[in-house]
């Protein structure tokens, strides 16, 4: 169907996702429980893991008995050993079926599904922020900034004045030059990665990993706020925890409060290097919808809803957005789940 | 235009004149507008008969607001309230990216007065339309729908209004919400339809006890999927009885999943077999099902799907034409 076929079905004027969506019947490689009732589970899924891109989902059978699939966002896909990861919390009966299966067990998946994020070479600040089950997808995003390596266009401008190339992974947007833009271990030596993402991550239950020191400074937060998500400082990518349940190094508020504390210490010309990324609950994603229009950032955020077909045939899944020509009613699994903050709230 | 198809020949069927390369019929409110599933690897337009288009209205329409659907046992409640950007943009736009060469392309006709159903059908007449069904059993519309569909009068009327809009095939789908569904088969026969569709979805409800609210947006909906089967089976039943002599074909629907389900509905009296909720949890089980029908042929030294239909063997005295006694 064309583009325009897709207007005339949502009466908008905003593509959906029309790439060729792969039904396989993969298999458990790894099913790992943590504590809050989350799960990590990693499948074998080549054509997914060669096609995902970050903010995508899959819609999985959880168990036979069930008449419906469930969708679950991507967390990691890696297409040479051809897997793909995903992080669920066990809420509802699909998820608490998923959450007994075991390796060496089929379960039939289709995808990769969805409208992925799209970075934008000059806003080269990616803030990340995730909540809950919202964390996978900026897991996800974050892995695929840091092999994004260089850009056309060469360095960043907002690189901090007079570091390396090699360095420009570690520099976190705001630091001070020469504060502490860290190289990153594991970084190919003179490797250009012109990001300079920012992690936020917030959970009420305990986090699915084992915290840690951050090794990187991020200027403007405060120093006590130092827990990290390892996979990510593996990455060499800095991030921060935050959680009202008192979690040691972790920051006690929301997300975007932390997030905010962080903007405020931007300059002007740092600001308009900002992009903002969310994924989460949706009270969470309207906070931090607001906060990107306090400080004037762009902001995209993934979306759920409870879905029946998950590849745009029934149009059970929608949010009600904004367009020029008035209300209307978006499929969260092919319009979305990535969509334009300003449309949603 | 002609269908070409590389399926078995045994699986075609005629219906109102039209080839139909297997009785599989894709359902309205299903596959968007025919289009969505194609992009799925390994699936195709070319193993389904017919594909019904989502209900479509004059003008368009936003639908119900979220949540839309939710699962039940053995199936799933919706409320989709017929989002569709109207009747024009559907001739305009869609129509012609459709491939009509993969199969026949049914509309799916709704409308919240006798007007406004004919004006629709009238617009599809003129239009490369196959086959035009009218829904006169959407549960999930304020105004029309099952309103229309429940009442033997009003269907007459609603049947009739769109055979003075079209000379196409004009099937008209049943609502399970009521009574006596062979009484309303009989007067829509005689106000014009050439085939049935049934049956519809079930209205039904389901409620979060935390929030002690309904799950769907809509408060109701319509409940499709294996968990409606048997009553499907009976209504298809009851309405053969009804079109037996007069040769009018009956598209089948209601919970099939396989095979097995789908032979089921062709023994009591379907010509064709449509695939909707099922689609969801596997959207390659079209070729299973074709696969599974022809498996059925060879076993009962069947040559086409035609013997099938109607085939059941009741026990005892046949069973009265609808559930009441007034048949
Ligand atoms: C999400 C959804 C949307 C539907 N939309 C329509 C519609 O627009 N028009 C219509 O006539 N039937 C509609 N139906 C009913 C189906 O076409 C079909 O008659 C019914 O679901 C029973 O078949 P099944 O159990 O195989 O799904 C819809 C059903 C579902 C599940
Ligand atoms: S679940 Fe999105 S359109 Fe069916």
């Amino acid at each position: 169907m064309s583009a325009g076929v897709e207007d005339a079905m949502n009466a908008m004027n905003h593509g959906s996702y029309r790439d060729t969506l792969f039904v396989e019947e993969t298999e458990v490689l790894s099913h790992e429980a943590f504590p809050g009732d989350q799960y990590l589970l990693r499948l074998w899924s080549p054509e997914c893991a060669r096609r995902a891109r970050p903010g995508q989902f899959v819609h999985i059978t959880c168990d036979p008995a069930l008449p419906l699939r469930r969708p679950l966002s991507l967390m990691r896909a890696n297409p040479r050993e051809s897997w793909i990861e995903i992080l669920y919390k066990a809420v509802g009966e699909g998820t608490r079926l998923l959450a007994r299966r075991k390796p060496g067990d089929r379960i039939s998946s289709i995808g990769p599904i969805g409208q992925p994020f799209q970075v934008h070479p000059e806003r080269p600040r990616p803030l990340l922020i995730g909540g809950g089950v919202g964390m996978p997808p900026m897991v996800f995003l974050a892995d695929r900034l840091r092999q994004t390596p260089g850009m056309p266009s060469g360095m960043p401008s907002g690189a901090a004045p007079g570091s390396a190339p090699g360095e420009v992974l570690g520099t976190v947007p705001g630091s001070a030059p020469g504060a502490a833009p860290s190289t990153a271990p594991g970084t190919a030596p003179g490797r250009v990665t012109a990001w300079s993402p920012l992690v936020i991550l917030g959970s009420e239950v305990p986090f699915p990993f084992r915290a840690q020191p951050s090794q990187f400074i991020v200027p403007g937060l405060p120093p006590a706020v130092i827990a990290a998500m390892p996979l990510l400082d593996d990455w060499g990518i800095p991030s921060r925890l935050a959680s009202l349940q008192g979690y040691p190094g972790c920051f006690q508020g929301y997300v975007t409060d932390l997030a905010r504390s962080w903007l405020q210490t931007l300059d002007a010309a740092a600001l308009a290097e900002v992009e903002v990324f969310a994924c989460g609950p949706h009270p969470m994603l309207a906070a931090v919808a607001a906060l990107a229009r306090d400080f004037d950032l762009p902001c995209q955020v993934s979306l759920e809803e409870f879905m029946a077909c998950g590849v745009g045939g029934c149009a059970g899944c929608v949010v009600e957005v904004k367009t020029p020509e008035g209300p209307a009613m978006k499929r969260v699994c092919v319009d979305g789940p990535v969509f334009d903050a300003r449309m949603v709230f | 235009m002609t269908v070409d198809s590389n399926l078995d020949p045994r699986l075609s069927v005629d219906f109102c004149g039209l080839n139909f390369a297997t009785p599989l019929v894709l359902l309205s409110g299903c596959v968007g507008f025919g289009e969505e599933y194609t992009r799925i690897h390994g699936f195709s337009n070319r193993q389904a008969g017919a594909v019904c288009l989502k209900g479509t209205t004059l003008s368009p329409r936003l639908g119900n607001a979220p949540h839309r659907i939710c699962e039940t046992p053995g199936g799933m409640i919706n409320a989709i309230g017929l989002q569709n950007p109207g009747v024009d943009r559907v001739i305009r736009d869609i129509l012609p990216t459709l491939d009509f060469s993969e199969t026949r392309f049914i509309a799916n006709v709704s409308g919240s007065s006798i007007e406004e159903y004919y004006e629709v059908t009238r617009r599809f007449d003129d239009s490369p339309i196959d086959a035009i069904e009218i829904n006169i059993s959407c549960p999930n519309v304020k105004e029309g729908g099952v309103a229309f569909g429940n009442d033997v009068r009003m269907s007459a009327q609603v049947v009739a209004a769109c055979r003075r809009a079209t000379r196409k095939p004009l099937i008209t789908k049943l609502s399970p919400n009521q009574t006596d569904i062979a009484a309303n088969a009989r007067a829509c026969l005689e106000a014009g339809a050439d085939a049935f569709a049934a049956i519809n979805t079930l209205m039904g409800m389901a409620i979060d006890i935390e929030q002690r609210m309904p799950v769907i947006g809509n408060n109701q909906g319509g409940l499709s999927g294996p968990a409606i089967k048997p009553i499907a089976l009976l209504k298809v039943h009851q309405i053969y009885q009804v079109c037996r002599d007069h040769g009018i074909p009956i598209i089948g629907q209601g919970g099939i999943a396989s095979a097995v389900d789908a032979l089921e509905f062709l023994i009591a009296g379907a010509s064709a077999v449509g695939i909707g909720t099922a689609l969801f949890y596997d959207p390659l089980i079209l070729t299973q099902i074709n696969q599974g029908i022809l498996d059925y042929l060879d076993r009962h030294d069947l040559a086409n799907v035609a013997q099938i239909t109607g085939s059941l063997c009741l026990h005892g005295p046949s069973l009265p034409a609808c559930g009441c006694e007034s048949a």
